[in-house]
């Protein structure tokens, strides 16, 4: 029986580890994350579930573990967070070559340093480069139905590509909110058996795994990763349909909300598009063409239906919660690349705010909409970048 | 009507503020409504004092951040009393629950409020009975009910309270803490 | 070059540079390394397989052959000249050549 039940971020995460029931689990503490991985080994005791759980002396191993184990045909799951993610660097980019299915919770907070433990992005949108299928989550519902969906897309047959979900840290992770969990068997029979593609295990086709890889072939190698990613995203859309016949609950790419004839827009990720949808609300009732585009896949990056989406749209303000000193944040050039070959295209500038967990209040995104109302009626943009709610302007 | 319900705690670290929110939330789930609770974190000190949220609604609680102007103010620990911060933001309708052993007059004049509804319960002393430690939780959630039974009813407090402790505690804790909801229903003295 | 080693396309490449078949190394040319070769004298060879024991590429290949007293063994067939790599490791390690009052085995400049 599916329960609506109030949880936190980290222990609706734990409980779609249970549910989902992987093969093996390596993990290494780290915090926000960390309750992740004590719920769920708390779970190995208790015999709730079937998984081998390997408690590792790094995330450098966590993720070595987890690419050795998925080679060897298992399902493999694991969670971590900033510095922990940080640490599994190497190990990333050897996952996502080997095109294993690795399925890793991250909690999203800052790079120290100085040291901070807070929601930012910093962490994986470092990472955006290593090659996982990245999809980001709002709430505690959106994070669990992500992780309950990340199996499917990531061991999808044309894209066998690691995948992380994202959320915020303690913003979502520690915070209990109302959320619908789906019933044991009913999750478990949407997830299905893993089959590996070439299991090390399997002694009647033995294979080799890790060969060099030089000048001859490693370009026809990312080539061919770069095509599973794009493969990525047909995967989201079918599995997210999938999930909607099941469960009833609907993801895209990215979500539309009131963005039909939205003139001005927000784009965002993660849990400030809860505060931007309620001030979108609020101004829709005054009758301001206002609206939110919140990514949901930021890996792989849907530029042609994100521009498709903002036809109406006059100005869009994004908003970044990561920084790339010396660039603008990088959701901004993703959709500035988006919008460049979109005809009589809106005018979009960037904002960059909530590092280290700074908050963002709903009086401070009315504030973004009064902005973007006046550089619409001016017909400029004045400031292409700026940091919100920091301290000296 | 305002769309969200909410509740701001204050407390010390390693008091148990933290759970005591989250707690009440899941109490509040049982009657149907959506809830969240969080906790302003910091570095945890035990001792320092610290902050944590619940806001309760009839639909999806999309926003997350701190309480600004909230409907109830529990101060967990009496030493809080008289810090400005239990103050920040709060209405003429804003209702306080105090874990004081002084009289409501008296706490009244402390806090620096005036219209303000304040609802005092020695819940530390109920702790010390029961629990022979300090632990002001559930006789706080008691006098939660007292003052805002438009949210959670007593006997809904009680019915749900017992399948959340069970979660974690023995059955002869589970009854005390029952208890101890009970009492904080019934000492909480309004003015 | 047979037509299995022709470099292939990105497509029809399996995924995550899995090699997915076993023994291929058979296949591979080592001997387009060699710059001395070995020469095997059979009357001077003791059987003893040293040699082959030591070999890295396997290169010694052996047939079915009897003892003096009859007892069936293995015994040096040839030297396979695709692998041999001419490391001489063979010459090397053969008891006989230590010995010294025979050379069972030896590393010659390869003829060009
Ligand atoms: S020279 Fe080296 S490779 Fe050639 S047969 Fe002797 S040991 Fe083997
Ligand atoms: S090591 Fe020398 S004696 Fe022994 S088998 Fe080889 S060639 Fe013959």
């Amino acid at each position: 029986m599916s329960k609506i039940l109030a949880i936190t971020g980290a222990g609706a995460m734990s409980q779609a580890m249970r549910q989902i029931n992987p093969d093996v689990v390596p993990a290494f503490p780290i915090t926000p994350s960390t309750q992740v991985v004590e719920d769920f080994s708390q779970f190995v005791a208790d015999g709730l579930v079937d998984t081998e759980f390997i408690t590792v002396e790094s995330e450098h191993s966590a993720m070595s573990a987890c690419i050795g184990a998925s080679i060897a045909g298992g399902r493999v799951m694991t969670a971590t967070s900033s510095a922990g993610m940080a640490l599994m660097w190497e190990m990333l980019y050897v996952a996502s070559s080997m095109r294993q299915p690795v399925v890793l919770t991250l909690i999203n907070r800052a790079m120290s340093a100085p040291i901070n433990i807070h929601a930012d992005h910093s962490d994986s949108m470092g990472a955006r480069d290593a090659g996982w299928i990245q999809l980001y989550s709002e709430s505690n519902q959106e994070a669990y139905d992500n992780l309950i969906m990340a199996p499917r897309i990531a061991e999808a047959s044309d894209v066998r590509l690691p995948i992380m979900i994202c959320l915020d840290g303690f913003i979502i992770s520690h915070c209990v909110q109302t959320m619908q969990m789906e019933d044991d068997d009913k999750v478990r029979e949407f997830i299905g058996e893993f089959k590996p593609a070439y299991s090390l295990l399997d002694t009647e086709n033995p294979v080799s795994w890790g060969a060099l890889d030089l000048q001859d072939y490693y370009i026809e190698h990312k080539r061919a990763q770069h095509m599973a990613m794009q493969n990525a995203k047909e995967s989201i859309k079918l599995v997210s349909e999938e999930f909607y016949q099941c469960f009833g609950r609907k993801y895209e790419l990215f979500e539309s909300y009131c963005l039909d004839d939205a003139e001005r827009v927000i784009i965002a990720i993660n849990s400030i598009a809860g505060e931007i949808k309620e001030v979108v609300d609020d101004l829709r009732n005054k009758g301001e063409k206002v609206g939110l585009l919140k990514i949901r896949s930021f890996r792989p990056f849907p530029y042609e239906e994100i521009a498709e989406s903002l036809k109406s749209a006059k100005i869009v303000t994004v908003l970044d919660r990561s920084e790339s000193m010396g660039a603008y944040g990088p959701l901004f050039t993703e959709i500035r690349t988006a919008l460049f070959d979109v005809p009589d295209r809106p005018m979009v500038y960037n904002r960059m705010f909530g590092l280290g967990g700074r908050e963002l209040f709903m009086s401070d995104i009315q504030n973004i909409f009064e902005e973007s109302n006046r550089y619409l009626e001016n017909g400029k943009v004045e400031k292409v970048f700026d940091y919100l709610n920091v301290r000296g302007g | 009507m305002r769309k969200f319900f909410e509740v701001r705690w204050h407390g010390r670290g390693g008091q148990g503020t933290v759970t005591g929110a989250k707690s009440l939330s899941e109490a509040v789930q049982g009657t149907g409504k959506y809830v969240a609770a969080f906790p302003e974190y910091g570095p945890e000190r035990r001792g320092a004092p610290l902050r944590a949220f619940n806001r309760f609604a009839d639909e999806m609680i999309r926003i997350h951040t701190p309480v600004q102007n909230p409907d109830v103010v529990i101060v967990v620990d009496p030493t809080l009393i008289g810090s400005p911060d239990l103050l920040e933001g709060i209405t003429p309708d804003t209702i306080f629950i105090v874990n004081t052993e002084k009289s409501a007059e008296n706490t009244k004049q402390s806090l620096s409020i005036n219209s303000q509804k304040l609802y005092t319960v020695p819940a530390n002393k109920i702790s010390f009975q029961l629990f022979n430690k300090e632990i002001p939780n559930s006789a706080l959630m008691g006098t939660f009910a007292k003052a805002c039974g438009n949210i959670i009813s007593i006997d809904k407090l009680l019915e749900e309270s017992e399948q959340i402790f069970a979660k974690n505690l023995g059955s002869e804790l589970v009854d005390r803490n029952l208890e101890a909801i009970k009492k904080g229903y019934e000492s909480g003295e309004e003015i | 070059m047979n037509d299995k080693y022709k470099l292939k396309d990105w497509q029809e490449l399996p995924i995550g540079g899995v090699v997915p078949e076993g023994g291929n190394s058979a296949d591979y040319e080592t001997g387009t390394w060699r710059t001395n070769r070995p020469l095997w004298y059979e009357e001077n060879c003791i059987q003893c397989l040293t040699c082959w024991v030591f070999c890295p590429e396997g290169a010694i290949l052996l047939k079915d052959g009897t003892k003096p007293n009859g007892q069936p063994r293995k015994e040096i067939k040839e030297i396979n000249l695709f692998h041999c790599k001419g490391c001489g490791l063979c010459a090397k390690e053969c008891p006989v050549n230590i010995k010294g009052n025979k050379i069972a085995i030896e590393l010659v400049k390869e003829e060009i």
